[in-house]
């Protein structure tokens, strides 16, 4: 694999660490001071006497982040109640962590740990008592499927690990954090299985994160944007998915999985283009439905990026290529139209990209409405007004229907732009710019990679592989792992 | 990156410069279905007549084309079609574009003259006239023709072209007379062009005592009611000049021997051998094409053809009522006149163009080329005027099948009758 690891700073290097003495009050104070003690409200600190060393122990924590029973049974407790001769001895809880320095304090704090410092002591205690708030899982809204598990991710890595877990029950099914983020450190889990993955990816997914140089990188939806090669590309590079179920799948082939605490969903990489062609649901389904639902959404893939603009060359340029019934129907109706075609054509579009958005943004008590008015003032009124053919109307409703048969969230953005790309490249000189446009597109497509993956693999260049492109085989035809990715096993057993 | 920056610029611009190049709306062109050819007086000008359709008549939209007609036809002269439609917008309003022309008519008149294939020749060069646009010859001036084709019920001129035509081929009774045949034929300088025949003139009624029913030409079929415009029949072009006509069952036979064309609904009837009074109807039906053999003998210059032609029928009307169905001698006797009467026509259509055209409408010449070393060979040994017309020619009608319809037994007459 030609696979080039990008090269950045290098700041980490430079950290500052202030190792802790015994000059515990001094610390107290520097401590209180900088989380604000007097105007934080949710900061606290605790003082208790330990009963063991006859101690005075602070203990320093975020109150809305921390479970509070959890920190009267197992810290205070046992520190006022139990004897001992150190402090793992009297607290038993398993998080118990032994902390050297004030950095570590103050992130062990942030991340909802209680921090304990000990009158005299050089170092510092955490134990892991963190409670965030979050949704309970709920279905999966945007890939919703109609035969298949219905969980979706939520926004807490813990639930989210063990809703993997569930489907993977491998020794091997590895879940590191590395942390990203300057000021607001927060972790990425990432999620893999040992003998499967490709290192050098892991090596190189590490080293992207390692080098996000940011103050706070809040969840997948930011990562993918530090993540990814090529932030003006119209291609997504990165998977996004809010089902378990599938990134368990791809996880199973080899893939990375990176996950984030505030984030119902998770990124997969590398991948290709005929990932997010492809619906959890064509696997699902027996091996002739799973393939009727390809073919249909590869036509949808056709229509909606290309028939708006193929009737923009064939009606101005290439006029003796539409049946004459056709033909004359639409030059009847266009008779009356002010606009040329090619504005015609984009009113439409662009109206249809207009319902569209609204409808995403409406309050859903509102969102009847949006049907109504698009409708009535798009469908009938601009048609009765002479400001459009009726045939426009059938052309963009098609190419925008058939644009939601591409249910990924990024490749239907590509989908959405390409048309328009290629509306203006038939306006120019017909079908011979709409060639040349599609060409570079898919040029463009073919040239792509997503960390080191060719993004038209294994088609071009061909790899062994599942060979789950646009068509999928039988599932017990399957003998391979995408090796596009090298994983470390090819052969599925 | 600044390369990059460059190309996009030098493409960008290479749009700006062709300026949507070439780009015309719809609503701008008018679209000329059917062109009519007429000769002048003075030799170097033709008459063009342009019929143009009317998109807004026949579309759902209220309010259009309630009180237009369907089409406008118009003529003007000129010295070849493309400087004719510049002349025709002095009166048409909008581009006058040919793509979508079904037919081009030519007069009888200009058909048997030696200015058709100039001026034909002149059609071809331009690339909006499509290889597909069905030649007709029409009795009467083509600018005559096309005013008094008044369709009612297409009255759309392009369905009407191309129901009429489509349904014409299928019946056999015109032949396939595409602008490309029509070069291929004339330019291998060997075999017959068939061109449509039609007319709007009705002649007065022909004498017709004739098997078979269909040996009409345009103009004779008593008709009454309706579009008075007849498609029947071929006009003959012996090296792109018109010589003849072909009836309708003339040119039956010779598409049915012609194994280029195609055809699939050739209902005919045949004398009754029992009851000559009567005829009786049959579905002609030509599943295995016919099988030409040539042999040649190249010290002699002489072909002899073998044409093998295995058909079906199914009989559909036996008016005399004669029990042809469990009688076998009766069938016997049937099987023998559908072959001999078939085989009448083609032998006599095949003797006229022997002795009278000199060369053959059934595209024959295709099987006897490969007999030669080279073109310049094939040339020489000349197909027109030695080859075809002393070639011992045996036509060999095989009726392989013969099915009765739905019904078995017709009614018993002379029960019904008691």
């Amino acid at each position: 694999m030609s696979y080039k690891p990008i090269k950045k700073n290098t700041k980490k290097q430079d950290k500052k660490s202030t190792p802790l003495n015994r000059h515990t009050s001094m610390q107290i104070k520097q401590l209180k001071e900088m989380y604000s003690h007097n105007i934080n409200k949710d900061f606290c600190s605790r003082t208790l006497f330990a009963n063991f060393n006859k101690k005075n122990v602070h203990l320093f924590y975020y109150a809305s982040i921390v479970n509070s029973d959890k920190i009267e049974q197992a810290i205070v407790q046992p520190l006022l109640e139990d004897d001992g001769s150190s402090f793992p001895n009297v607290l038993t809880n398993e998080s118990l962590k032994e902390i050297d320095t004030m950095e570590k304090v103050i992130e062990h704090i942030n991340s909802g740990k209680v921090v304990l410092l000990s009158e005299g002591d050089c170092a510092a205690y955490s134990i892991d008592v963190s409670q965030f708030q979050h949704r309970a899982i709920s279905q999966s809204e945007n890939e919703s499927v109609v035969k298949g598990p219905q969980e979706a991710f939520t926004e807490s890595t813990h639930m989210n690990i063990s809703l993997i877990r569930k489907q993977i029950k491998d020794k091997q099914l590895i879940t590191t954090v590395s942390s990203v983020g300057e000021r607001s450190k927060q972790d990425v889990t990432i999620v893999y299985i040992s003998d499967l993955v490709n290192s050098e990816i892991l090596k190189d997914v590490q080293e992207r994160l390692n080098n996000i140089d940011t103050d706070n990188v809040r969840n997948v939806e930011l990562l993918e944007q530090y993540l990814e090669e090529r932030p003006y590309s119209i291609f997504p590079s990165i998977y996004y998915t809010e089902r378990p179920d599938n990134a368990a799948a791809y996880i199973e082939n080899g893939h990375i999985v990176l996950l984030m605490e505030s984030s119902s969903a998770c990124l997969i990489l590398p991948v290709t283009f005929w990932t997010f062609f492809q619906s959890p649901e064509d696997r699902y389904s027996r091996f002739m439905f799973g393939n009727f639902t390809r073919m249909i959404r590869f036509i949808a893939f056709y229509l909606t990026t290309m028939i708006s603009a193929t009737y923009v060359a064939l009606a101005n340029f290439h006029s003796q290529m539409i049946p004459p019934d056709l033909l004359l129907a639409i030059t009847a109706s266009r008779e009356r139209v002010p606009f040329p075609l090619l504005i015609e054509v984009l009113i439409m579009e662009v109206a249809f990209e207009l319902i569209r958005e609204a409808g995403i943004r409406i309050p859903s008590a509102l969102g009847p409405t949006i049907g109504i008015v698009g409708a009535l003032i798009l469908g009938q009124a601009a048609v009765e007004a002479n400001i459009i053919s009726p045939i426009i109307v059938i052309i963009s409703a098609l190419s925008g229907l058939t644009s939601f048969a591409i249910s990924d969230v990024s490749l239907n953005y590509t989908v959405r732009i390409t048309r328009f790309l290629f509306i203006f490249a038939a306006g120019f000189m017909g079908m011979l710019t709409l060639m040349g446009a599609f060409l570079l597109w898919f040029m463009y497509a073919a040239s792509l990679k997503s960390f080191g993956v060719r993004f038209l693999a294994p088609i071009a260049p061909s790899f062994k592989a599942p060979k789950d492109t646009l068509f999928r085989k039988a599932v017990r035809a399957e003998l391979w792992r995408p090796t596009q990715i090298q994983p470390k096993d090819s052969k599925k057993k | 990156m600044n390369h990059l920056i460059k190309l996009i610029m030098v493409l960008f611009s290479l749009l700006l410069l062709t300026s949507c190049y070439d780009k015309v709306e719809l609503e701008q062109q008018s679209y000329v279905i059917a062109i009519g050819i007429d000769k002048n007086e003075d030799k170097s000008t033709y008459s063009f007549t342009f019929q143009i359709a009317n998109p807004e008549v026949g579309s759902t939209l209220a309010s259009a084309g309630s009180t237009e007609e369907a089409k406008e036809t118009i003529t003007v002269p000129g010295s070849d079609i493309l400087t004719a439609t510049s002349i025709a917008n002095s009166t048409v309003t909008k581009k006058i574009v040919l793509d979508h022309t079904k037919v081009i008519v030519a007069s009888e008149k200009l058909a048997k003259s030696d200015d058709f294939l100039r001026i034909i020749q002149s059609i071809s060069r331009a690339p909006q006239i499509r290889g597909n646009v069905q030649i007709i010859v029409c009795k009467e001036d083509a600018s005559e023709f096309l005013n008094n084709n008044h369709p009612t019920m297409e009255q759309r001129p392009h369905k009407y072209y191309q129901y009429m035509l489509q349904r014409g081929r299928q019946t056999g009774l015109i032949p396939n007379a595409d602008f490309h045949r029509f070069f291929q034929i004339t330019e291998g300088d060997a075999d017959l062009f068939l061109a449509i025949y039609a007319t709007t003139i009705k002649e007065k009624a022909k004498e017709h005592s004739i098997i078979g029913g269909h040996d009409y030409i345009a103009g004779q079929i008593p008709q009454k009611g309706g579009n008075p415009t007849q498609f029947i029949g071929s006009a003959v072009f012996k090296e792109g000049k018109m010589i003849d006509i072909f009836s309708g069952q003339e040119t039956r036979m010779s598409n049915v021997l012609d194994k280029t064309i195609q055809m699939n609904d050739l209902l005919t009837t045949y004398p009754d051998p029992i009851d000559p009074n009567y005829q009786v109807s049959v579905d002609y039906v030509q599943k295995t094409e016919p099988n030409v053999d040539i042999q040649y003998n190249k010290k002699t210059n002489h072909a002899s053809i073998y044409v093998t032609v295995p058909f079906e029928v199914e009989l559909i009307a036996i008016p005399s009522m004669v029990d042809y169905i469990s009688n076998k001698d009766n069938q016997q006797k049937l099987r023998a006149t559908i072959e001999e009467t078939t085989e009448n026509i083609a032998n006599k259509l095949i003797e006229k163009s022997q002795k009278v055209y000199g060369s053959d409408p059934f595209y024959w010449s295709l099987y006897i080329r490969k007999k030669f070393k080279d073109i310049p060979a094939y040339e020489k040994a000349d197909w027109n005027k030695n080859i075809y017309p002393n070639a011992t020619i045996n036509v060999d009608f095989q009726l392989k099948r013969m099915s009765f319809g739905k019904m078995f037994n017709d009614s018993k007459i002379n029960e019904v009758r008691d």
